[in-house]
This record gives C-alpha cells, sequence and structure tokens, in this order.
C-alpha cells in the first residue's frame, strides 16, 4: 500500500456518495473526469465515493457505471487514480483493493513542488463517529430508508449543519466560528510538516489557514461539485463548471 | 532554542552542523522535522557511517522513545532545522488526537523490519549466515527455520 507519492498535477474529489438518492455525482461527474482526462491530471477520490452504509450493492452498481467507465478511461491513458477510504465505504475496501491494487489506502501524503500535502477523508475527527461509533453507524443505516423516500431530507441536514455552524459563531464571545474537531485535527497534522491538509466528510468546502499551513476540505459532489487542485505545490479550492472543458 | 507547543510537545529549532542526538547518550524524545534536512549517522569501528538524510516530515528517535535505551544513532542537523518534540507522554496523546501517526510509525518499522529480513536472507544465502548473530535471526524471525548449529568443538 503506497500512501507517500510525488504528484505534481492532482485534483482531489471528496464525498460522491454513489449509489445513495441523494447523490447528483453519476450524472455530473462524467465531464469532470474527461477534464482530468484532457488536462492530464491524476486524480484523488478521497473518501465516500461509494455508497454502502445507506444503498444496496444493486443500486450502487447501477449509479456508478459511468463513473467507473470514467475512471477506466483515465487509467488506460495512464492517469493515476487513487482511492482513500472513507466511512460510508468502508466495507467494500477489500473489493475496491481488487482493482485498485495499491492505489487504495486510508490516508495519502504527496509532495507537489516543494510542498508536502496530508489528503485524508477526515471521518477519524469526527467526534460521533469516534466516541459512539456503533451508534454512528445504526444512525447512518437508519436514515437510509427515509433517505430512498425522501431524498430531501438530505437538504435539511445541510441546512442543520449551517445553522450549527451559525450558533457556533454566535455564542463564541468573538463572534467568529470557533475551530471545528476536523480543524484541530488538522492543526495537528500541519504540525508535524504538512504544508497543507485536505480533508472531505463534512461536505462543507473550505479553505482556511491554521497554525502556518492551510486547511482544505474539497466539499462534495453529492449537489454541485467542488474539488481541490494541485498543480506544482500549489493548492487551490475550485468549484466544477462543465464549461471548463473545451475538448 | 525550544518553544513549548503544546504540554507534551514543543519545538526546537537547531543550527547548521547541530548534534540533535549522539548514539550512546540517554534520551527519551522523538523527532519530528518540520523542515531542513537531519543526517543519521552510525559509529561502525573507527568511523562515522551515514545511514540516511531526513526530511520535512520524516521522524527519528522512536526507538529510544520507546524502549528507553540510550541512543542508537546520532542526528544531525544539516541546515537550520525545525523540530517538532515529542516525549514519552504525549506521544499517547498525540495518537489520540493524529491517529494515523501510529499508522506511519508502524508502516515505517514494518519496512524496516522487511529491509533486515532481506539483509539477513542475503547474508545466508551467501554462506555468512554463522556471521548473523543469533539476536538477529530471532527478532526477524529467522530462528524456526534456520537448521541447529553444530556444537563448536
Amino acid at each position: 500500500m503506497r500512501t507517500d507519492v510525488r504528484e505534481e498535477r492532482l485534483l482531489v474529489i471528496s464525498d460522491l456518495h454513489l449509489g445513495n438518492p441523494f447523490s447528483q455525482a453519476s450524472q455530473s461527474l462524467g465531464a469532470f473526469l474527461d477534464y482530468a482526462l484532457e488536462r492530464r491530471f491524476n486524480l484523488v477520490i478521497n473518501g465516500d465515493g461509494l455508497e454502502i452504509l445507506q444503498a444496496d450493492i444493486g443500486t450502487l452498481a447501477h449509479a456508478s457505471a459511468g463513473v467507473v467507465t470514467g475512471l477506466r478511461r483515465l487509467l488506460a491513458a495512464d492517469r493515476r487514480v487513487y482511492y482513500i477510504v472513507g466511512n460510508h465505504d468502508i466495507a467494500l475496501e477489500h473489493l475496491i483493493g481488487s482493482w485498485m491494487g495499491d492505489h487504495i489506502c486510508p490516508f495519502l501524503n504527496v509532495r507537489s513542488g516543494d510542498q508536502r500535502i496530508r489528503i485524508e477523508h477526515g471521518h477519524l475527527y469526527d467526534p460521533f463517529f469516534f466516541k459512539y461509533p456503533r451508534l454512528y453507524e445504526l444512525v447512518t443505516r437508519m436514515a437510509g430508508p427515509f433517505l430512498h423516500v425522501r431524498p430531501e431530507l438530505y437538504t435539511f441536514w445541510t441546512r442543520y449543519q449551517q445553522l450549527k455552524g451559525w450558533f457556533s459563531g454566535k455564542l463564541s464571545r468573538e463572534g467568529v466560528q470557533q475551530p471545528t474537531p476536523f480543524h484541530e485535527g488538522a492543526e495537528m497534522l500541519l504540525k508535524r510538516g504538512f504544508d497543507a491538509v485536505v480533508f472531505g466528510h463534512t461536505h462543507k468546502p473550505e479553505d482556511l489557514p491554521i497554525a502556518g499551513g492551510r486547511y482544505l476540505n474539497a466539499g462534495n459532489w453529492v449537489k454541485g461539485g467542488t474539488y481541490v487542485e494541485i498543480d506544482h505545490g500549489e493548492v487551490t479550492l475550485k468549484s466544477w463548471n462543465p464549461k471548463q472543458l473545451t475538448g | 532554542m525550544a518553544k513549548k507547543i503544546t504540554q507534551n510537545e514543543f519545538e526546537r529549532v537547531c543550527a547548521p552542523g547541530e548534534v540533535i542526538v549522539k548514539e550512546g547518550q540517554a534520551g527519551r524524545e522523538m523527532f519530528i522535522i518540520r523542515s531542513g534536512r537531519v543526517t543519521i549517522s552510525k559509529r561502525v569501528g573507527e568511523r562515522e557511517t551515514e545511514l540516511a538524510v531526513l526530511g520535512k516530515g520524516d521522524f527519528f528517535g522512536e526507538m529510544s522513545l520507546l524502549e528507553g535505551q540510550p541512543r542508537d544513532a546520532t542526528a544531525r542537523a544539516v541546515r537550520e532545522t525545525k523540530l517538532l518534540v515529542i516525549q514519552p507522554g504525549g506521544l499517547l496523546i498525540r495518537i489520540r488526537r493524529d491517529p494515523t501517526f501510529a499508522y506511519e510509525m508502524l508502516q515505517k518499522m514494518s519496512g524496516r523490519v522487511r529491509d533486515l529480513n532481506a539483509w539477513v536472507t542475503r547474508s545466508l544465502a551467501s554462506g555468512e549466515g554463522a556471521k548473523v548473530p543469533e539476536a538477529t535471526r530471532t527478532l526477524v524471525g529467522f530462528s524456526a527455520v534456520l537448521p541447529a548449529e553444530e556444537p563448536s568443538e
């Protein structure tokens, strides 16, 4: 398993949740993969690319068919695709591993230009996940059938997360948002020689200066699409626009 | 120069050429290179032999931290180097807050055992097996497959 790589041109996407009824990734990702191919980028799927916690294998197979074809095109053109395991696809680790070989990993340390960048899904810093792992899994699984009936519940969940962030800012003395456990996790990593840390998991795209380095979150492809571009050490959070594809 | 970062970790800035730890000396901290470059060397007979050059993100000194044994090699800053210094109690706190660090440490140590296995295998294949100390054979799991040694006359 390779966790240390040198890559000059890399695109990082997180949280596709292919197979989950609320995910629109299967419709929007094809053009993005063509863009990666056209611009000669290698690709990192930074966790929760596939959904098995809230979907069955048949739905997953159907939803991921187009994306798998796009990934095959990248691999056929000698592009590299790395798959980082998240919490919604961890049960598929062996299956993905049989296809990806040593390009599936729990995290990736990337050297690009003179920068050292950590790419990791980030669920290990989620207090609910590590304090109550069984309850977390139970609640997530139980939400699955509701999402199949009412996919718009996902929108309520994201609104709830936004409100939670807004209230924590209002309640703090300075009126600014307090560092989240994800920011604190990133800070621990930055202290040991990383210049930037890229997480996913929260679905919230972010780019913040922390502890002399940078914390970025690649966001999600459930609604819309955000990604992190790494080009010779320059790390940028971007929103996907299909017009970027010129070919 | 040392600057406290948390209760259990601090930053040390080393000048070019400064010895960070010396072979044989007591010490319980490990170090992660935040910036700069460090050489690791060991005394072999009368000569100082360079074993490795480490850069940003690499770590060293973990053997003394884990085992409480004297330093196994000398570490020297090549240029101005910033180090994160971790003490034994601090390692557990770091692993709690930064769990992938434990994975990276085990990965590095597993690589070293693999290299040592390869070296022992090469030594045995070239007929120099008798020179490989028994302790090393046991360490790398070869004792079970080796024929019993003939009693010395």
